[in-house]
């Protein structure tokens, strides 16, 4: 076995074990709410910050010979919009531009750039949102106008560092496996029994979970919402399911004669009791190179109660049929 | 965002969460509880924007997120020199040795975090050097020689031991 090899192993085994909680997506959701109600009140700071701070530089790029709006200080009696009598060019509105037209904009205007940033989550990054001296001011030719940019927090995507750039018709969501109809038969495996009033969760996952390793989901109709899946099932295939069997913990259980096992698992793997948060996992390697995994998500199996949980996660398994 | 988006959200967590989470915990060394946490912010960013990306490849655009937020992770842990990998899973059935294994996850933490991403994405998620730079935003000479690096220091180490790299 060469470094990489020993290596990918060693990583393998180090994360087999790992699940993430079907509860992802209504904690990232609950996340980006109070995120979102954060931000706006940070929002509304800047902004009271950006109009305190465009007053002086307003009168700094207004101090040449050039008519001072009414009301600022020390103001000439000359009322401004009178073009001809103004040495200085007018700014143009930038607000909403893109970065990579706005510097073409205000050159052609006689301008300068500043540029800042400012992490902004609810434009795209990217759009200028401020900019000073206001559009429609006149300041002097070769001035500076100061633009405020958003900017996420994460990275971008780049075009050019995509391995394959995506068509846009192309579907949002792996489907990897194609359509299943029911989704009762992929990876050369047919699971006859489903718990009543389960259908497909309409994706498939192809080498999620190891090399050679399908996956997909069944969900309650009416649960769809939510984001949890009911059932997962992984079929494990060659490479995968022999690193699969290095990982499995839980009682013995038989299925089909074949060695299995079954366990409530924590996120981390590690076998726990019949708690909300875990996962009710049942795992049996039918031969030497293949494995089917079965996990009730922690709301399904806390529905089911958890001796009706392992009898129905015992009987999905028995009516699994793998093809030769 | 429209029903739909949400609903195409749920299925891409579905398929990806667990392999992004994996990901973080080889990436920054962390216990799969904290990896969480911060998978966790990680897609809170991608679903903020999710309606712009979900046509274009999210999958790319989410291991980038993920990959960066583990990559600060492990070097703010570094600071206190701290890098330590969770004991691996019991019943290794079919280790071809466990004492190697550990060796190797031991030797993998003490890289930089960098480096060490480099080689989590190369020959754990298999990616080519290509789709590696992408995924780290640097050039593919940097994959080639910090992959290049890395294993030449985990291969030191294991120099001591023999028989380690036939």
């Amino acid at each position: 076995m060469n470094v990489e090899e020993a290596l990918k192993e060693a990583m393998t085994s180090r994360v087999a074990g790992v699940q993430a909680p079907p509860t992802m997506g209504q904690r990232i959701r609950r996340r980006n709410r109070s995120h979102v109600v954060r931000f706006r009140t940070a929002g509304a700071a800047l902004l009271t910050v950006a109009v305190a701070g465009a007053v002086p530089v307003y009168l700094s790029a207004t101090s040449a010979p050039v008519a001072a709006p009414v009301g600022a200080p020390g103001g000439t009696s000359e009322p401004a919009g009178d073009d001809h009598a103004l040495s200085g060019n007018v700014v143009p509105d930038v607000v909403g531009m893109t970065n990579d037209t706005v510097r073409e904009v205000l050159e052609a205007a006689g301008f300068k750039v500043a540029w800042r940033k400012v992490i902004h989550e609810e434009r795209a990054p990217g759009t200028i949102i401020t900019q000073q001296p206001a559009a429609g001011t006149v300041a002097p030719e070769g001035s500076t106008v100061e633009i405020t940019m958003a900017t996420s927090g994460g990275p971008q995507p780049k075009e050019s560092g995509q391995p394959t750039p995506a068509p846009s018709s192309e579907a949002p969501m792996p489907q990897d496996l194609g359509d299943l109809g029911d989704g009762r038969t992929f990876g050369g495996a047919h699971f006859g029994y489903l718990p009543d009033g389960l259908v497909w969760g309409k994706w498939s996952g192809k080498d999620g979970f190891g090399h050679t390793s399908y996956t997909t989901t069944w969900v309650e109709p009416g649960r769809a919402d939510t984001g949890e899946y009911s059932v997962q099932a992984v079929v494990y295939k060659g490479k995968a399911a022999r690193d699969r069997r290095g990982f499995a913990k839980g009682d013995p259980v038989m299925i089909h004669g074949k060695q299995g096992f079954l366990g409530s698992f924590t996120e981390g793997g590690d076998v726990a009791g019949s708690t909300p948060e875990t996962t009710l996992t049942l795992v049996w390697f039918d031969r030497e190179n293949l494995a089917v995994e079965i996990m009730f998500s922690p709301t399904f199996a806390e529905k089911l109660g958890g001796d009706a949980a392992a009898a129905e996660i015992q009987k999905i398994a028995e009516g699994v049929a793998v093809k030769n | 965002m429209t029903e739909e988006d949400e609903a195409a959200f749920d299925e891409f967590l579905a398929a990806r969460s667990t392999a992004l989470l994996r990901t973080a915990i080889l990436v920054c060394g962390a216990t799969p509880h904290d990896a969480e946490d911060l998978v966790q912010g990680a897609l809170e960013k991608v679903y903020r924007h999710w309606p712009r990306i979900r046509h274009d490849n999210p999958e790319a655009y989410a291991r980038r997120v993920v990959v960066n937020a583990a990559i600060t992770k492990a070097r703010r842990r570094r600071v206190i020199q701290e890098i330590t990998f969770a004991s691996p899973p019991d019943t290794p059935v079919e280790s071809p040795d466990p004492g190697l294994r550990e060796l190797l996850l031991a030797e993998l933490g003490k890289l930089p975090a960098r480096m060490r991403a480099v080689l989590v994405l190369r020959y754990w998620e298999d990616m080519s050097e290509a789709e590696t730079a992408a995924s780290l935003g640097c050039s593919v000479g940097t994959v080639k020689s910090q992959a290049a690096r890395g294993l030449a220091r985990i291969r030191e180490r294991l120099g001591t031991l023999e028989g380690a790299s036939a």
